[in-house]
């Protein structure tokens, strides 16, 4: 086993690892980049390497600086997280090519799943149902309204190196077809450093079903059952639960093994999730492989008991799976909810800023994992995730329940997050019922806006706090009484630097 | 002591008396005047009591006003009697819908228009980034574009015009 290995990443995924590998025994390394200087992910490692500036470019995009830290700080390994340079093969070869272990696939199966297109060519030549759309990548617009018209409106433009929604348009006339493919193109190549795009039949309201697999050195593969991800705004997760309230013990053992048998047909080695659609009819399709550790493995983690960063860390040092198939049982239900630095009310608009306060939620079946704390300046460089809310409890509805207690002790102030959105759609009817698909938050929640129901107790709090906090000096509270009076009122007459 | 507590375009009225020794007061909004009790846990935690209702409430304080946390729900409280003597402070872009303004503090990442060009309304103009999310500003009304306030590269914030718009036949559309 490794004894230092480096996070490339920052923010709470970066944290979550450093985590399983301080129980290792195992030193961690961060990187940072200007704006990271005091992040929780800096403050939670064992030895720490600046990288430059805050644009990702500059810092943690940039492959040469952090191999090279990998080298001066004797890290073995280099965990590479999720975005960033998660999915970039370039970069997987590099480490490797420095002699370091990359925690993931091999750069050649990376390659060839992490390029949609050709993944798509994958699947199909094994048997995997694949959504309709192009195999190989396109940017031409005029050549991509032809093929749009062909597939019929509305067409998903997706980044062949995408992942996590980034690089993503639905396309629903010809004429906005070319704005929507450089916007994709310049944020793929932002999100992941490659602005290639290509084009997908845009389905309807489809679940989004995906299944964890881990695959050792040796050949063995193992599936870690299903994770149903199907409420989403903008294209990106932000409830996921297990298991899926559309999904049979049949259903399960059949995406299971094609999940297995797509593992082995690329040859892939290490944890990664392969994602499908799945339709009313229970037909499934395949959507992408994501060649990493997902947002939302931790739901994963906890009905299936183990994990899955420490796997990857045993599998990386070469080590067979401790368990088969028929070892691994699931027990329970899980739900994550993910903290978005974002305004639920304003189009899910990015919320920077400084955060003011904040209190963990805690007690049973609670897990919380972010990257702040009071004080903490959340930048505008990096992706909006604060953190991840993760519950177990017995059973769908006790998991339902535990999370909008969870939720309702989460408390984040400064930054506007979704926390209020987040348990009006757990507290919904059509959420309780499990009819949840990719078009849910458009159906039910379009026009939501917070309800009157926490205004009363907000200006009893605010009028309690003037009453109770420190006094403002006359001038800013606008010439209005104070209760007790301050020094600019008691003072007098008096001139500064006498 | 009277307040006005603004939430969103809501401001209500608030009566509240000093704190007794035992730090309950009388508090009077909507339904009447009811006992509160006030318990300080710390700067940014209370532990109210409303007539036997019970309650944590989590506050900060920012220029714009106080944040307030109940139970999952955080609501910007304004003080309406102050907000006269915040009159200066920055423009947002609630405050201008006619204007090319980010939403958000972003980074201009593309420049779609040029010094002179006739926009009709709903032409993109400018596109920003925040948080690897990319915005396009479209105008907000036609015109012909009388300067470019930024460039490709530059850190705006909201209530900085980043394009200027004569308007042309039938002038501006107030929002």
């Amino acid at each position: 086993m490794f004894s230092k290995i480096l996070v490339a990443n920052r923010g709470e995924i970066a944290v979550r690892i450093m985590r399983t590998a301080r129980e290792m025994g195992i030193a961690a390394v961060a990187v940072y980049s200007e704006a990271d200087e005091d992040a929780l992910h800096v403050l939670s490692a064992d030895e720490t390497v600046p990288l430059g500036e805050s644009d990702p470019a500059s810092s943690y995009l940039n492959i040469e600086k952090i191999i090279e830290a990998a080298c001066r700080t004797g890290a073995e390994a280099i965990h590479p997280g999720y975005g960033f340079l998660a999915e970039n093969p370039a970069f997987a070869q590099a480490v490797a090519d420095a002699g370091l272990v990359f925690i993931g696939p091999p750069a050649g199966v990376m390659a060839r799943l992490g390029d949609k297109t050709e993944a798509r060519r994958l699947m199909a030549d094994s048997g995997v149902p694949i959504i309709p759309g192009q195999t190989s990548p396109e940017s031409g617009p005029a050549r991509l309204k032809i093929v749009a018209e062909k597939l019929g409106f509305p067409v998903l433009v997706k980044a062949v190196a995408g992942g996590g929604g980034k690089g993503m348009r639905v396309v629903d006339r010809a004429e906005d077809m070319a704005e929507a493919a450089e916007q994709a193109a310049s944020e793929a190549k932002s999100a992941f450093g490659d602005g290639s795009i290509y084009l997908e039949k845009y389905l309807d309201r489809p679940r989004h079903v995906e299944i964890q697999i881990l695959a050792d050195t040796q050949g063995n593969a193992v599936h870690l059952f299903e994770r149903e991800c199907s409420i989403q705004r903008r294209h990106q997760k932000i409830i996921e639960e297990t298991p899926s309230p559309a999904v049979d013990h049949d259903l399960r053992r059949r995406m299971g093994e094609a999940a297995v048998a797509a593992a082995k047909a690329a040859g892939y080695v290490n944890a990664g999730t392969v994602e499908f659609l799945l339709d009313e009819s229970g037909e499934f399709y395949f959507l992408e492989v994501n060649t990493r550790l997902q947002v939302e493995h931790p739901i994963t983690e906890m009905i299936a008991g183990l994990d899955i960063v420490r796997r990857q860390l045993e599998i990386a040092a070469g080590q067979p799976l401790p368990f088969t198939q028929d070892d691994l049982i699931r027990r329970g239900h899980a739900i994550e909810c993910r903290i978005y630095a974002e305004d639920p009310e304003n189009g899910f608009m990015p919320s920077p800023g400084r955060v003011l306060y904040m209190q963990d939620p805690t007690g049973p079946g609670v897990r919380y994992e972010n990257g702040l704390y009071t004080g903490f300046e959340v930048p505008v460089h990096y992706d909006p995730i604060l953190g991840k809310l993760v519950v177990w409890a017995e059973d769908r509805p006790a998991a339902v329940a535990r999370m909008i207690r969870a939720l309702k002790e989460c408390v984040i102030l400064g930054v506007k997050t979704p926390i209020e959105f987040l348990i009006d759609i757990l507290s919904s009817e059509p959420f309780r019922s499990g009819e949840t698909h990719t078009g849910f938050i458009d159906s039910h929640f379009a026009e939501w806006r917070p309800s009157a129901q926490g205004d009363e107790m907000a200006v009893i709090g605010f009028v309690a706090d003037e009453l109770t906090g420190p006094k403002e000096t006359a001038a800013a509270a606008g010439g209005r009484e104070d209760i007790w009076p301050s020094p600019w009122q008691t003072l007098g007459a008096w001139d500064v630097g006498r | 002591m009277e307040y006005k507590a603004k939430i969103r375009e809501n401001t209500q009225t608030v009566t509240i008396e000093p704190l007794d020794e035992n730090q309950i007061t009388t508090i009077t909004l909507g339904e009447g005047a009811r006992p509160l009790k006030v318990g300080v846990i710390s700067p940014h935690h209370l532990y109210l009591n409303l007539n036997g209702r019970a309650a944590n409430v989590f506050v900060a304080r920012t220029p714009e006003g106080t944040w307030v946390w109940s139970d999952g729900r955080a609501r910007l409280v304004e003080d309406a009697n102050k907000t006269v003597s915040r009159s200066t402070r920055r423009r947002g872009p609630g405050d201008t819908p006619g204007e090319v303004t980010p939403p958000t503090p972003a980074t201009v990442v593309r420049v779609l228009v040029e010094v002179g060009d006739e926009v009709d309304k709903g032409r993109p103009l400018i596109v920003v980034s925040a948080m690897k999310m990319e915005t396009t500003l479209a105008a907000p009304y036609s015109g012909r574009v009388k300067s470019i306030n930024a460039e490709v590269g530059a850190k705006v914030n909201p209530g900085d015009i980043l394009v200027d718009i004569e308007g042309g036949e039938g002038g501006r559309e107030k929002g």
